[in-house]
């Protein structure tokens, strides 16, 4: 149950992950052509972040004491101190600019530059940080499987 | 009449910078809710009566933590909508957008990697 949780908000994450990049590309191409695509994909982004963020958060909130306990007495603490902790928070401004994103979107994108400028921004920095929210996962991940393996060794 | 329809800008176009009171609007709500949860990580971190305080209100920190950005950005991002803003400043949404998230992510990084 805890690891379909997980899994859920792992792919969701990476959905949203791919999806802002299919922005990023519409948006340095854009077009008429494809503008209600842009609109259609940076609605999905924020969806996809969304329910990444609620499966995760749900999981974290219920879950995450017994792994925090595992990480904190094995060899890898800083999985907790600091890439838990950031995570946590930075994932927060994630959401919160996927959900901005819908927005940044809905002006002209082909004739105003200033938008084109934003749109192009925010669809650079959701993947990236997003990147990072993955790399994080993972260490989360391995200092919990390092914390069980030191207490079996 | 021409009803043919480019599908990309044309050379010379005229360049329209006026985006929507909304999209101005929550961008500066972006960066200010961002600097927000930056700065509850702090507070909270360093106070443990603020702590308790954010964990009495929904049972845990972290979903007090998420509600208040939450506010911020939403009720924010419509006050500033309704406020509207200069023209002049468009050209600068996404350095304020961008700003207030780098600004916001290294206060959240350098202080577990301090604090931590």
């Amino acid at each position: 149950m805890t690891e379909m949780l997980l899994m859920t908000h792992v792919l969701f994450g990476v959905a949203c992950i791919v999806t802002t990049v299919w922005v990023f590309v519409d948006v340095l191409n854009g077009s008429a052509a494809n503008a209600g695509r842009i609109r259609a994909m940076s609605r999905a982004a924020a969806a996809f972040m969304w329910i990444s963020f609620l499966f995760g958060g749900y999981w974290y909130v219920t879950f995450y004491a017994a792994d925090k306990a595992i990480i904190l007495k094995g060899p890898w603490p800083m999985a907790h101190a600091f890439f838990m902790e950031t995570k946590e928070h930075l994932v927060i401004i994630l959401l919160l600019m996927a959900t901005y994103l819908p927005i940044a979107v809905s002006n002209d994108l082909v004739t105003n530059k200033s938008a084109r400028r934003l749109a192009l921004c925010l669809a650079a920095a959701v993947p990236l940080l997003g990147l990072f929210m993955e790399g994080e996962g993972a260490i989360i991940a391995m200092g919990v499987k390092v914390g069980l393996l030191g207490r079996h060794a | 009449m021409d009803t043919q329809k480019t599908d990309t800008v044309p050379t010379g176009a005229p360049q329209s910078n006026s985006v929507s009171r909304c999209t101005k609007g929550f961008a500066w709500s972006l960066a200010l809710s961002s600097v927000v949860n930056a700065l509850l990580v702090v507070a909270k971190e360093k106070s443990p009566s603020m702590q308790a305080w954010m964990k009495r209100m929904t049972g845990h920190h972290w979903i007090t933590h998420v509600a208040i950005v939450l506010i911020v950005f939403f009720v924010g991002g419509i006050i500033f909508s309704k406020l509207g803003g200069k023209e002049s400043s468009e050209n600068r949404l996404s350095l304020v957008t961008m700003g207030g998230v780098v600004i916001a992510a290294a206060i959240i990084v350098a202080f577990y990697l301090i604090a931590g």
